[in-house]
């Protein structure tokens, strides 16, 4: 393994690394990333064997205190009722992401000056719509044009079917004069760069062994990798290092036998999520940076966005086949997604339709709520649930507020030794009452689509996939970490290009806008490459 | 009771005794479908399930089975359902962990996929087939002004 000095470290290997590797990859700078997971095989993943739905329990949990790998650090959620989840290795977060691929709103990029409350982005939706469809063809993403709840776009491949759940539920939506949209997905619904097309496997959120979804190990790393991107995995990084005049020149890590590693670097670029990048820069003190690097804001690991979900799932008399398709993405409604203060909340969220649980999962769920009894009249109630429900996930933006927070466990470590993170979270009054809203709403549209019983419920534990706001952007260096192309305003050699950079949320998964972001900031430093530290 | 009875084999944690007093246990949780058409709990492998998914309750399961009376399992279905019953509110923790492991366990059989109207075997490579949809929905949003805010 080389310790030789390299132009630009990447750390983390998932959504936004793939993507900033292979943008700065045509530059022909020596470029490494780091990851402390695995890759993944696809011949692995659930679905191969007879007990998918099982796996999801342990080995593939989305739960990393759950799945405990050694590739995985622990994390302490004693003080929020929103869990994190997520997954370390190569693709990140997207080898278990339901690959639900909405963009941010071009009014999530100016609440301060349209609803008064957080603050405005340094960047806008125009700004980003090149990086946006870039990230549209470069990763594949299935979708209609025309919905009229965004400008003009064009995703590259037609709409994943919608299915008798998505029909079924559309037409409650129509009833009701009500939004819907086919989502975007970045799952291939045709034939596209060399991979075949989804198979309507269902348990995309346990890894996708057609490869149809579309993580980033098999969209940007091939590339990258061929362009001449290092990419070593098991390779955890504990720290950066700085020189004497406030320069990030490496990182310190953990290589794969576990001996400790200096790499030298030029440029140093996080893409670790909203917990990891807060968890490295505080664990990086030194006597220059004694409340960690890049912080002389004080806001890094602060104002810790979740999306608080909450879940309405009707049941229908007649048969929708709702195991079969992709699990997360089917459809949407944006009816009440721009802010309408008349409704007690300001900003709003998404209505994602998903599609129904396997035979494990209906029947674990019905042992729940006690709608599947055991012993006589178990089958009977089974027969009633199985393909015969349809779900609303409410997907609410919250807010940032400074008291969110991810810190350093003062106890916990990882297997390296090295601090885990610690998250406290509260959910705002103003995230409750959305939430409140949007679980009456998904009641009603279930209803008007037919469903005879309707469970709601929510904040869900287990929901916190998106990692938001941690090292915020912003142009003055008093009230954010990064700058308006994710450059640290303190630590002029080091970039920040994942969810920790988000000013505020919107109400919809993030995973393109991260990625949009990270193009947009790959772009910027080559087009500054004569003057990236100035 | 013999002593082949009493033998704890390699494979199986659980006596003869005892898988008896478990099979007529899963037989009360899940019993057989009225048309034949699904088979019961005790049909299907649970030790297996646990040794590969949930080891660590596998001492709690050989202790309520073993805590049940020898006479459970000469009892008919219907006379063992009270018992279980019972069971369930004195030991509602370990019985709530037990009916998770049956369900988990019977719903990933192949068996009994076919019986539900599944096809045989994993997801992939079969895959499923799904409508594409009738777009003609879209006609009442389709006529909708723009809804997104201008900035």
């Amino acid at each position: 393994m080389s310790d030789e000095p390299v132009d630009v470290l990447i750390i983390g290997a998932g959504a936004s690394g793939a993507a900033v590797a292979w943008s700065l990859a045509d530059t022909r700078m020596r470029i490494l990333c780091l990851e402390q997971g695995d890759w993944v095989n696809s011949a692995e993943f659930p679905s191969t064997k007879q007990d998918w739905e099982v796996q999801q329990f342990k080995d593939f949990n989305i739960d990393p205190n759950v799945r405990a790998h050694d590739t995985d650090y622990p994390i302490n959620n004693d003080n929020s009722p929103i869990t994190v989840v997520n997954f370390n290795g190569v693709g990140g977060g997207t080898i278990l992401y339901a690959a639900h691929f909405p963009r941010l709103h071009p009014s999530d990029f100016k609440v301060k000056s349209l609803d008064g409350v957080a603050d405005d982005w340094p960047v806008d939706y125009d700004q980003l719509e090149p990086y946006f469809a870039l990230n549209d063809r470069k990763m594949g993403v299935s979708g209609l044009s025309g919905d009229p709840a965004y400008p003009p776009k064009q995703p590259p491949l037609p709409h994943i079917p919608l299915g008798l759940v998505g029909e079924t539920v559309a037409k409650g939506y129509n009833k009701l004069g009500w939004h819907w949209w086919p989502s975007d997905s970045a799952i291939i619904s045709q034939p596209y760069e060399g991979r075949d097309k989804c198979l309507n496997l269902g348990p995309c959120m346990s890894g996708c062994s057609q490869g149809a979804k579309s993580s980033t190990d098999i969209t940007y790393w091939p590339e990258a990798i061929r362009a001449g991107v290092e990419l070593r995995t098991r390779c955890r990084v504990r720290e950066i290092t700085v020189d004497d005049n406030g320069m990030a020149n490496g990182v310190i890590y953990y290589d794969p036998e576990g001996n400790e590693q200096h790499q030298k670097a030029e440029v140093v670029v996080m893409a670790c999520n909203g917990v990891g990048t807060p968890r490295i820069l505080l664990n990086s003190r030194s006597e220059q940076f004694p409340d960690g690097l890049a912080n002389s804001s004080g806001l890094v690991g602060k104002n810790l966005m979740f999306h608080p979900v909450g879940f309405v799932q009707g049941l229908f008399d007649e048969r929708l086949d709702s195991h079969k398709g992709p699990q997360g993405c089917c459809i949407l409604s944006k009816e009440f997604y721009e802010t309408d203060l008349s409704r007690g909340f300001v900003r709003g969220y998404n209505m994602q339709i998903s599609r129904g649980a396997g035979p494990v999962g209906t029947a674990l769920q019905g042992l729940g709520t006690g709608n599947i009894p055991w012993g006589p009249g178990h089958h009977e109630a089974f027969e009633q649930r199985f393909d015969h429900v349809a779900s609303i996930g409410i997907l609410c933006e919250d807010l940032p507020e400074e008291h969110n927070t991810v810190t350093l466990d003062p106890e916990l470590v990882d297997s390296d030794g090295i601090p885990a993170p610690k998250i406290s979270y509260t959910m705002s009054e103003n995230s409750r009452k959305m939430l409140e809203h949007g679980l009456a709403r998904g009641e009603e549209a279930l209803k008007a689509a037919g469903a005879k019983e309707i469970v709601a419920g929510g904040p869900l534990g287990p929901a916190g996939w998106h990692l938001l706001g941690t090292a915020r952007m912003g142009d003055d260096p008093k009230n954010s970490v990064v700058n308006s192309w994710g450059r640290s305003h303190d630590v002029k050699n080091l970039f920040i290009v994942d969810g920790s950079i988000f000013v505020t949320a919107g109400g919809l998964n993030p995973t393109s806008t991260i990625q949009a972001l990270a193009l947009y900031i790959a772009d910027t430093m080559k087009k500054n490459l004569a003057n990236l530290f100035d | 009771m013999s002593n082949e009875e009493n033998m704890i084999t390699t494979d199986n944690p659980l006596n003869k005794v005892q898988q008896k007093k478990l099979a007529s246990l899963l037989d009360v949780i899940i019993p057989p479908s009225n048309d034949g058409r699904l088979p019961s709990a005790a049909e299907v492998d649970l030790i297996t399930y646990l040794q590969t998914h949930a080891a660590d309750f596998m001492p709690a399961l050989v202790q309520t089975v073993e805590d049940l009376d020898d006479q459970f399992t000469t009892l008919e279905r219907s006379e063992r359902y009270p018992i279980v019953e019972e069971l369930s509110t004195t030991s509602a923790a370990v019985f709530g962990m037990i009916l998770f492991h049956v369900y988990a366990c019977y719903y990933q059989d192949d068996r009994v996929h076919q019986a539900i109207g599944m096809e045989s075997g994993p997801p992939f490579p079969r895959g499923n087939t799904v409508e594409t949809g009738d777009l003609s929905l879209l006609d009442p949003v389709m006529e909708r002004p723009s809804m997104y805010r201008r900035t």
